[in-house]
């Protein structure tokens, strides 16, 4: 039944992917990839947005099926029709959109989606607080789901697929959800996994994370392999940054130096809560000039997402004010906001910013179209034209303006809705993550129509996760770290590291200046 | 060995749903073929007959329209919420609340003219749906209450508000003491086109051209498409969910309640507990089958009366009404799952290796 090894030195390896190739329409994801992880040890793949290793790993996972390629699990040739069959493999993966029920126990999840017939609660909460126990993730199985931080309801995923006997645990870019501290102790559960015997795959593009919790490191870029099983220890960051980005993408031209003018946007004392009703930032206070790009630089989730949507007036403050061109719209609706000058580009560009079911022209005139009336009517001809002179300015590739939205590409999504927002000629710009998940050409194009902005004496925030974009393109630099300014730089100086402590520094030891 | 599997087409097919709908037509007449042998009918003469009572003639076409009248109605009512994501349960409900507020109408206005009443009777009908929706509407709209469990629950309350009203305070003197509401007075009958077919195709149509208009051209439907699309996008973008919320479901119960109006002076004498007969449910199926597209609406509730009516026609050839219900349920399971292929081709999998997959436990 069981086939033999092929070779005798495949029996040291969990994973062993060669010559992955996989498209999607419009794009080569994996183009020959190769991947070996070692047993028994904690494997990190890394690679910028879109270098592929998502689809690498939903192809471990069973979750795509690779257009070519060959996959061995322990020596074993494996096809994967669906994530069940790798899972019965023994490979199991954390996604990140975490797939739980919210009024469900920790143990109900845990065992939800088993072949389980009968749930036999108390049994499987044993079990859980048994493997929990083992690896030092601690969370009780009988609490309702609902009640769990996003770090807990990761463990709780965790706790899923070890509860499944999976002796390959992949996660995708687990730390975005964790605080600073929440991601050491990430590191200490999974070293304990791994000398337990289990191997994990560690999908990341934050180096220092990398550096402290993995063993050995797989580079993706563009699709390829560019450097595989390097030890970690024996590897400096900066030789691995430079496999990531390439060799000339550290040494980025900057834009000419801004001349900024007078403050359009001031923000005194702002504060607001999150979706869970805790402060999701406190007591803000800062400007942003005419001229002038100001970079909000965190690790995600330190309150970046709801400063952007009570700048936009998504969200209400609870203290402090906020005026745009000196007059204060601290309570004023997002339409009077936009019409005033604001202009927003929301991080979720495909479902807050553009609206999914709806027609390329339908979503292009989503901010004029009360001024495309005819009576109750919107003018079809005016909707179709102005869509058209968007996409057309904007390098909007599409073949259909009726057709439905979901059909662009992201960098194509992204050019019409940065467009459609630019072309209300604002005085301010918020950009949240404008350039995540897009190739390098979308990047470059995003980049240079905020730049663009700048220069014609607009006040632009840009908000990214992407350190070095930042340290690029703008002018100012604010870290922003559990909903507090932790420090301010200027990007023509600052050193990634400084700026990379005041991200993660809990508030110990930056001084501000 | 080569294996089919289903792959998400990059735009639906074009005219896949009238596709759909025939393929439903044709799994329902096969699964019907068997069931009618196996009950010792002859298949063809039943089918001929249904064909023949629902689409032979003028007076067939007729019976099939009135019935169409109805269904189309509701379905629009439950289209019209759900272009904005909305879910009207109530339809039923809401049918019965137009021809009670129109069966009042009667009794105050018993010697107006015949126009007048009618009008009159139609928009109390229009206004009694939109109250019994007013409540739901409301709860979702301020308080964000599940409307679809308001709605259907809303159902029960109109059809004992009916019986209380045809066995209590509006029980017809004259009918020795039967349970039943007085006639209409004759001028309250909608006048006739051809045949049987009433005046109230003309209504439905109107009113299904101008929801269709309102919804695709209109700055007020493009806000409810946007909303039904994403409510953060109509957030963003500053449209009032909550004033939307609460005029589309209100205007949804007033298309349903206008459906019991039409049926009340159109088919009715007089008001009856099974006055909504099913049409409020038989209307989230054809709401459901038109893509929740207020222009669907028309097709699909003249194909869906066809059926409905053939189906009751063969009840005289001794075909239990049972075969006729399975047979509706067919072409419903059949147009939905035929649906799936238009949004999904089927692909060959060129995967060899497919039947070498050995598990590898412990």
């Amino acid at each position: 039944m069981n086939q033999a090894p092929s070779s005798t030195n495949d029996s040291t390896l969990a994973v062993e992917l060669s010559d992955v190739w996989k498209s999607f329409p419009g794009v080569t994801a994996n183009a020959g990839v190769n991947l070996s992880v070692r047993t028994g040890t904690i494997h990190a793949l890394l690679g910028e947005n879109g270098a592929g290793k998502s689809t690498l790993m939903n192809i471990l996972a069973g979750v795509y099926r690779p257009d070519r390629g060959e996959l061995k699990i322990h020596g074993q040739s494996h096809h994967f029709r669906n994530p069940a069959d790798a899972l019965s493999a023994g490979i199991g993966m954390v996604h990140q959109e975490f797939r739980l029920i919210p009024s469900f126990s920790v143990a109900e999840n845990v065992v939800l989606g088993s072949a389980a017939t009968v749930l036999r609660t108390r049994q499987v909460e044993l079990q859980v607080s048994e493997l929990a126990e083992r690896f030092g993730l601690k969370v009780d199985p009988s609490q309702p789901l609902w009640q769990l931080s996003m770090g807990e309801r990761q463990k709780v995923e965790i706790l899923k697929i070890l509860w499944r006997n999976a002796q390959v645990l992949i996660l995708d870019e687990p730390t975005t959800v964790l605080t600073p501290s929440e991601v050491g102790e990430l590191g200490d559960i999974l070293t304990k996994m791994a000398n337990d015997g289990r191997s994990i795959i560690f999908i990341s593009h934050k180096l220092h994370e990398v550096s402290g919790i993995c063993d050995e490191a797989t580079v993706l870029r563009q699709g390829k392999t560019v450097a595989s099983a390097l030890p970690i220890e024996s590897t400096g960051q900066r030789e691995l940054a430079q496999l990531m980005v390439g060799t000339s993408a550290s040494s980025t031209d900057r834009p000419s130096p801004s001349t900024p003018g007078a403050p359009l946007l001031e923000l005194d004392g702002l504060s607001a809560l999150g979706d869970r009703g805790l402060e999701a930032f406190s007591n803000l206070t800062f400007q942003v000039n005419s001229g002038e790009i100001v970079g909000i630089a965190g690790v995600a989730g330190n309150g970046q997402r709801e400063l952007a949507d009570v700048i936009a007036g998504l969200r209400p403050s609870t203290t402090g004010s906020l005026l745009m061109d000196g007059a204060d719209i601290t309570t004023a609706s997002p339409q009077f906001r936009f019409k005033s000058g604001l202009a927003y580009i929301p991080e979720d560009r495909l479902g807050v910013g553009l609206a999914p079911r709806l027609s390329i022209t339908d979503n292009a005139i989503l901010r004029v179209y009360r001024q495309q009336r005819r009576g109750p009517f919107i003018l079809a001809e005016k909707a179709l034209s102005y869509c058209k002179d968007i996409v057309h300015r904007f390098g909007v590739r599409s073949a259909d303006l009726e057709g439905p939205i979901a059909a662009l590409s992201g960098g194509n999504l992204q050019r019409l809705l940065v467009g459609r927002e630019l072309d209300g000629e604002p005085s301010v710009v918020v950009a949240s993550q404008p350039t995540r998940g897009l190739d390098v050409q979308g990047v470059k194009a995003i980049q240079e129509l905020l730049i663009q902005q700048r220069d014609s004496g607009v006040a632009v925030i840009m908000i990214s996760e992407d350190l070095d974009e930042l340290l690029t393109i703008t002018d100012r630099l604010l870290v922003m770290e559990s909903g507090v300014i932790r420090g301010e730089f200027d990007p023509r100086t600052a050193s990634r590291d400084e700026v990379g402590m005041a991200m993660l520094s809990d508030g110990q030891a930056i001084t501000d200046t | 060995m080569r294996r089919p599997r289903l792959s998400l087409r990059e735009q639906p097919l074009p005219g896949g749903q009238p596709l759909a709908f025939g393929t439903g037509l044709l799994i329902a007449l096969i699964v019907g073929t068997v069931l009618l042998l196996a009950a010792g009918h002859e298949p063809l003469k039943i089918y001929s007959r249904m064909f023949e009572a629902s689409l032979g003639d003028p007076d067939a076409w007729a019976v099939t329209i009135n019935r169409a009248v109805p269904l189309g109605l509701a379905g629009l009512a439950v289209a019209v919420a759900g272009s904005m994501g909305l879910w009207n349960i109530g339809a039923e409900g809401q049918i019965m609340a137009g021809a009670i507020a129109a069966a009042w109408v009667a009794r105050i206005g018993g010697d107006w003219p015949g126009i007048v009443l009618i009008t009159m009777m139609l928009i109390a009908a229009l206004g009694g749906g939109g109250i019994l929706a007013l409540g739901p509407a409301l709860a979702r709209a301020k308080l964000g209450v599940n409307e679809i469990i308001t709605t259907l629950m809303l159902n029960e309350v109109a059809i004992r508000l009916v019986q209380w009203l045809i066995h209590g305070p509006w029980k017809d003197p004259d009918s020795y003491n039967f349970p039943l509401a007085p006639m209409l007075p004759d001028q309250a009958r909608l006048p006739t086109l051809f045949s049987r077919a009433h005046f109230g195709l003309l209504i439905a149509a109107a009113v299904i051209v101008i929801a269709s208009v309102a919804v695709r051209y209109t700055a007020w439907g493009y806000e409810l498409r946007i909303a039904g699309s994403s409510e953060a996008t109509a957030r963003y973008s500053g449209i009032s969910l909550s004033k939307k919320v609460l005029t589309v479901l209100v205007l949804s119960g007033a298309i349903a309640g206008l459906a019991g109006g039409v049926e009340l002076t159109g088919t009715a004498d007089r008001l009856t507990e099974t006055i909504s007969n099913g049409f409020g449910f038989a209307g989230i199926i054809v709401a459901a089958l038109a893509l929740m597209r207020p222009s669907g609406v028309a097709v699909v509730a003249l194909l869906f009366g066809a059926v409905q009516i053939g189906g009751q026609s063969i009840q005289t050839l001794g075909v239990s009404s049972s075969v006729s219900t399975i047979l509706q349920a067919f072409v419903l399971f059949g147009a939905i799952g035929a649906g799936v292929f238009s949004r999904y081709r089927v692909v060959l999998d060129t995967d060899a290796r497919s039947t070498n997959r050995e598990l590898s436990d412990d």
